[in-house]
């Protein structure tokens, strides 16, 4: 606010004055220069101009391979995330826990024992688990881990996928080579620990 | 100096009219394109360059009470390729030159050969994949298109890529699948394969929070490249994602239920069985198995009548666990408690001219209301039941939520049938609705029965969704209060009955859980073979809850027809390994105080 009436000062005279004294110059002096500086700036303008416009267009054009790239390796990656999920999901499921656990031997105790650490006292009847292990795994079917090693069948460091068998589920005519290429090497993969 | 024309207005004249002209018919091009021809041309334009893309929504997940993910969307792909293009001659591929590694030389690869590098990715042989292109071509010699494989896993689609085959283009197909396996497959309920219309179970009757809806986006592209131009992209929809929808089930329980019952199910030849485990405070549902279970993964490798949830659907005469019920009536009413005496035969003739009979021969005994539920005698029951009008207990079958849906909605739920109201029951009805015969109820109602029991006379509703979230927030199924059905009194003597049942039934120590109390009932029902008779098969079952000084779980078993042990022991030893999984499960501290002695007879 307190700018405004500043700005508002007429300006001063003295430029009246000076119009009072302007005379014609001659044609000559003032015409013949000028006009080739001018002509060459405004040219050089021009050509400054769609150079840049060129320079950008082709930044422009250079970055959107760059994304193009980018969103390529983005999509393999999403594509490699879905298919490691999909492991972890089917090794995780009941069905190939249990599998696992009765193929190592381990059978469920159905008797709760608990021991209240307040006085130490124990409750419930402790007794042993009977010891045979039952296989269980057809009576709950999962279609998604027909095939799949359990743990007492793979190699150390081998973590199950299904990528390693054919018939797999949920693809009606279609099926897994029985050598199932490594995922694509893209930059910047998810890194993937060997788990032993 | 200055050359002038002689005519200068000529001139002037002449361009003019030139302009004129020349405006004029720029104007009418105009026109003609920006106005008259504007849309045709506009669709020719977008349709030359730029290419409608599908920008799928992801259909929500289900998951469980502890977010184990029990259906969830994954991308699959079609693969299809050009018959015509295939048939123009082999294709040419780069090969690293044998002479000299560095270098690449072009081959030609014949069809033969392409079609069997595609049909051992895919699954088929060469043979077959010639075979769609040549059936395609017989159709329609100018066929540029043809399936040769629906639904294919990444890995398949990454190998078809790596083929790179000019006439093989694969398409997206948004797929469900379950990760689980049966695990709740009844519930879940499956989708059509090629469209993804939910067909079952909560995938039909939650779609409203599940559903996706697919968008689309045009962009143009550079020609050579398929490259996205900048800033040409339009979006026509927005994709959005369905919500996820949270149940009350516990997956690692749900298998683990379904694993006992059908275990059982083989083991005495039944038809089916379904296990219910409901919360006695709450009236969540945290496992309801039905087998034979549907993997929903494959649903066709599963009989039609198998692939539903039975514990919903399918109402059957619930026999003596129905007793308990008329029990809590009777002393809701003021007109008995524990220690009421009668003396029933095995055979009850009353005024009425029905005729009652015990499933097992005895004389003239002095029962307790206690001893009745223990021996499950139909006459005792009988004798105490007709201390109650009939009208009373209809209104009390009903507050109890028997002859309707429960509220979980499950598609393709029955109510149940109470024989239509008291004024249909014929004399033999009035007597056997006492008893759980004549009158029918789904594996939900009875464990709601019990819930009812269980909780001090207060119903829970019945609720298999936690609730949906989308990405507008959260929306929670409401919490209710539960309605009165029966005094706490009632309740609470009912369930000291039930427990002398667990105690000195005649399965005592098949269905013996150590540690806790227990209060649980048999029934050995006849089913009605559809036709005013009754089939030779039982229906057996079990229901009861546990701790009985303080009930959490509800726990009620059906066995159908089991060919081999045609007796409520078919299910006992279910209804012992279940609910002993769900007190450890759950951490439950063993009872202290013994149960409180009632006498049986008197």
């Amino acid at each position: 606010m307190s700018a405004l009436p500043a700005q508002s000062i007429p300006a001063p005279r003295r430029a009246i004055d000076r119009l009072r004294i302007l005379r014609p110059a001659s044609e000559v002096a003032r015409r013949a220069k000028p006009r080739l500086a001018y002509a060459i700036i405004a040219v050089a303008g021009v050509a400054m101009i769609i150079v840049a416009q060129m320079l950008l267009s082709i930044a422009v054009t250079q970055g959107a391979y760059e994304v193009d790239a980018y969103q390529i390796a983005q999509s393999k990656l999403a594509r490699q995330e879905q298919q490691l999920r999909e492991d972890l999901d089917r090794v995780q499921s009941p069905q190939y826990l249990a599998a696992n656990a009765e193929a190592l031997g381990m059978v469920p105790n159905a008797d709760p024992v608990y021991l209240r650490l307040s006085d130490g006292a124990v409750l419930g009847q402790p007794s042993a688990a009977d010891g045979v292990a039952r296989s269980t795994a057809p009576l709950v079917p999962n279609a998604l881990i027909d095939g799949v090693p359990l743990v007492t069948e793979q190699q150390t460091g081998e973590t199950p996928r299904q990528g390693n068998t054919p018939g797999a589920a949920g693809n009606a005519g279609g099926a897994i080579p029985a050598h199932a290429p490594a995922p694509p090497p893209v930059d910047g993969a998810l890194p993937t620990p060997a788990t032993h | 100096m200055n050359r002038t024309s002689r005519y200068p207005m000529r001139r002037i004249l002449v361009f003019a009219v030139v302009m004129v002209v020349l405006v004029g018919v720029f104007i009418v091009k105009l026109v003609d394109v920006q106005i008259v021809r504007a849309s045709e041309l506009n669709v020719q334009a977008q349709d030359a360059r730029s290419v409608p893309v599908t920008v799928y929504g992801a259909r929500g997940d289900i998951v469980d009470a502890g977010g184990q993910v029990l259906a969830d969307t994954v991308m699959r792909y079609d693969i299809a390729l050009s018959p015509k293009q295939a048939m123009k001659g082999p294709v040419t591929r780069e090969q690293p030159d044998p002479a000299d590694p560095d270098k690449t030389i072009e081959v030609e690869v014949p069809l033969e050969q392409i079609a069997a590098e595609l049909g051992a990715v895919i699954g088929l042989t060469g043979d077959q994949v010639q075979g769609i292109i040549a059936a395609a071509l017989a159709d329609n010699a100018d066929s540029d298109f043809a399936f040769v494989a629906k639904l294919v896993d990444t890995a398949t689609y990454e190998a078809v890529k790596a083929l790179d085959i000019p006439w093989v283009v694969p398409y997206e197909h948004p797929s469900r699948r379950y990760p689980n396996g049966a695990v709740g497959g009844n519930l879940l309920g499956f989708l059509r394969d090629d469209d993804g219309e939910p067909l079952a179970g909560l995938e039909l009757s939650e779609n409203d929070c599940l559903a996706s809806e697919d968008g689309e986006v045009t962009y143009l592209h550079s020609l050579k490249d398929w490259v996205r131009i900048p800033g040409t992209e339009v979006v026509h929809k927005e994709a959005h994602d369905g919500g996820t929808l949270r149940l009350t089930i516990d997956a690692d329980l749900q298998f683990f239920v379904q694993r006992i019952a059908e275990e059982q199910r083989r083991a005495v030849g039944a038809d089916w069985a379904t296990v219910t485990v409901m919360e006695a405070k709450t009236g969540r549902l945290l496992a309801v198995a039905d087998v034979p279970t549907i993997d929903p993964n494959d649903p066709a490798a599963t009989a039609e009548g198998d692939r539903g949830s039975r514990t919903f659907t399918a109402p059957f005469e619930p026999g003596s666990t129905f007793k308990a019920l008329t029990a809590a009536s009777v002393i809701n009413a003021g007109k008995g408690d524990p220690l009421s005496r009668i003396t029933a035969d095995y055979r009850y003739l009353p005024p009425n001219g029905a005729n009652i009979n015990d499933s097992f021969f005895h004389g003239p005994t002095p029962y307790t209301l206690t001893g009745v539920l223990i021996d499950s005698s139909n006459t005792g029951m009988s004798m105490f039941g007709e201390r109650l009008t009939d009208q009373q207990r209809y209104d009390d079958m009903l507050k109890f939520g028997l002859g309707e849906r429960t509220e979980v909605g499950f598609s393709g739920e029955e109510p149940g049938d109470l024989h239509g109201s008291p004024g249909e029951w014929d004399n033999q009805t009035k007597y056997a609705t006492m008893f759980g015969q004549g009158l029918t109820t789904t594996a939900v109602q009875i464990a709601s029965v019990y819930q009812t029991l269980a909780n001090g006379g207060v119903r829970m509703p019945v609720s298999l969704v936690d609730g949906c979230s989308t990405a507008d927030g959260e929306t929670t199924k409401s919490v209710s209060e539960g309605s009165r059905v029966v005094s706490e009194k009632a309740a609470d003597e009912t369930t000291a009955m039930l427990e002398r049942v667990y105690l000195e039934g005649w399965l005592a120590d098949k269905w013996e859980i150590p540690g806790y109390r227990v209060a649980a009932k048999t029934g050995t029902a006849q089913v009605p073979d559809g036709q005013g008779g009754y089939l030779s098969g039982y229906l057996v079952s079990v229901s009861g809850f546990a701790p009985a000084d303080d009930p959490e779980f509800v726990v009620s078993v059906s066995i159908m027809n089991p060919v081999k042990m045609n007796s409520s022991a078919a299910s006992a030893p279910v209804f012992q390994e279940v609910m002993s999984q769900v007190l450890k499960k759950y951490r439950t501290v063993p009872s202290g105080a013994p149960a409180p002695e009632l006498p049986a007879t008197w």
